[in-house]
């Protein structure tokens, strides 16, 4: 087990490489910043997990936790780029999803800060692995608010941005169930978590590097975003419709 | 234990809807001058072609019963009243089509509004839905009642079908947005317009 979770390790390193050097042979780690800064922060994590795991073993338990922290909250950053990118068009959308987004990120940090400085036995180091289930709710939460509003508004999203949600999406769908076993399993549980981890996010790193080998611009909206009190007049109406088929259906109902 | 159940919830909801996200086909840019110019020519079929009064009292008229019944064996009265309930759920699921229609309209065109009201569109999304519930519904009681289980029935139900149809004219009319100046500036199509 431990041979397939350092080649998949070795692997994952390779691909992040590679995600990053298309990113720049491609020009697109501009127009992707924050995804990329994120690949980024792993792979150096990454590789500096692995010289401490060389180096100073005994060290690595203890850096491993503050390490996934950092790129856990760079992450949060993965959905606010899909989210800029998939609502670029639609200013109400984007004003809904960050809103989304700025209430569950924000109340998982609220809820940090209150445990750190409310209880005094509660140290961030200790409790990285609750956090890191709770904040991974959170970015599936957000996730799916995303892919509901796309759905449900019928939004055509670009090849780039389909990789990065499904990569994500399978990432963080993965360690949120894995996260959860472990807490209700055990230690028992921990080297099957590691695979499942490591193997998820091989999965995420392979739909990204095939997804973003090349730029695709996102597909144009159709006509502009029109400001002013237009929208009252088309949802009054819609809703003056809909009630009047109610009214109707209602006094069709068979006797 | 509830935390954890919520967790497991969550983890699994995400990869069902990836998984639908994985299968979503290519979406068509709901809006679009072509998708406009269909949903017009769907309208259009609906109104002129299957929603006429005369048509529809042809279809669900009772003098054809009471003349079968008169004329025919009982047998081909069961066949009679088999074919027009399948006529009539036909006619309930072109109802349930328009509002599919309206309801299409306007998420297509209310998603390109800078000043998209979330408690409205929420309300608007449960009204459709329980509207298409009500359909589903007389759907059910009709197949199980038959045509003629529900008098008055056909015409207030064609009423509806035809001011949907009507509306969601008028909408594809109001918003092209080179007339949206001279809609302002008339009273006549102001919110109650509809």
């Amino acid at each position: 087990m431990t041979i397939f979770i350092q080649f998949v390790w070795l692997g994952g390193l390779l691909v992040e490489g590679v995600i990053l050097v298309r990113s720049i042979q491609g020009k697109s780690f501009a127009k992707y910043s924050l995804f990329y800064v994120y690949i980024a922060s792993v792979l150096v994590k990454s590789m500096f997990l692995y010289v401490v795991s060389i180096a100073r073993p005994s060290l690595n338990v203890t850096v491993y936790w503050p390490a996934q922290f950092i790129t856990l909250s760079l992450g949060c950053g993965v959905i606010f780029e899909i989210s800029r990118h998939v609502f670029a068009q639609h200013v109400s959308l984007d004003r809904f999803a960050r809103w989304t987004m700025l209430t569950t990120f924000g109340l998982i940090f609220v809820l940090v800060a209150i445990h750190a400085f409310l209880l005094p036995r509660w140290n961030l180091a200790a409790n990285t692995a609750d956090l890191e289930r709770d904040l991974r709710i959170a970015q599936a939460i957000v996730l799916m608010t995303i892919l509901f509003l796309t759905g449900y508004y019928g939004i055509e999203i670009g090849k780039n941005i389909r990789g990065m949600i499904l990569g994500f999406g399978v990432y963080v769908g993965a360690s949120v169930l894995s996260l959860t076993i472990r807490l209700l399993v055990g230690p028992r549980f921990s080297s099957a978590w590691q695979v499942i981890q490591s193997s998820a996010y091989f999965v995420a790193l392979s739909i990204w590097a095939v997804a973003l080998w090349s730029y695709e611009a996102e597909p144009a909206a159709g006509p502009p975003s029109i400001s002013g009190g237009e929208y009252q007049i088309l949802a009054g109406r819609t809703q003056r419709v809909l009630g009047w088929i109610n009214e109707h259906l209602d006094r069709t109902a068979p006797r | 234990m509830i935390q954890l159940v919520f967790s497991l919830l969550v983890g699994l909801a995400l990869l069902v809807v990836l998984y639908f996200f994985a299968r979503r086909g290519k979406v068509s840019a709901e809006g679009s001058a072509q998708q406009l110019r269909e949903a017009r020519q769907t309208l259009d079929s609906l109104q002129f072609g299957l929603l006429p009064n005369d048509l529809v009292h042809r279809i669900f008229a009772r003098e054809d019963l009471r003349y079968v019944r008169s004329a025919a064996p009982p047998q081909v009265e069961s066949l009679f009243l088999a074919e027009r309930r399948a006529i009539s759920l036909a006619w309930v699921r072109r109802v349930r089509g328009a509002i599919l229609d309206l309801m299409r309209f306007h998420r297509g065109h209310a998603r390109l509004y800078a000043q998209l009201s979330l408690s409205t569109e929420i309300l608007l999304a449960f009204n459709f839905a329980v509207l298409l519930m009500v359909c589903r519904l007389l759907q059910i009681a009709l197949y199980l009642r038959g045509p003629y289980a529900a008098p008055g029935m056909v015409r207030t139900v064609a009423a509806a079908a035809s001011r949907v149809c009507l509306i969601s004219e008028k909408s594809l009319v109001f918003l092209k947005v080179n007339q949206m100046d001279t809609l302002k500036n008339d009273p006549s199509h102001h919110g109650a317009s509809v």
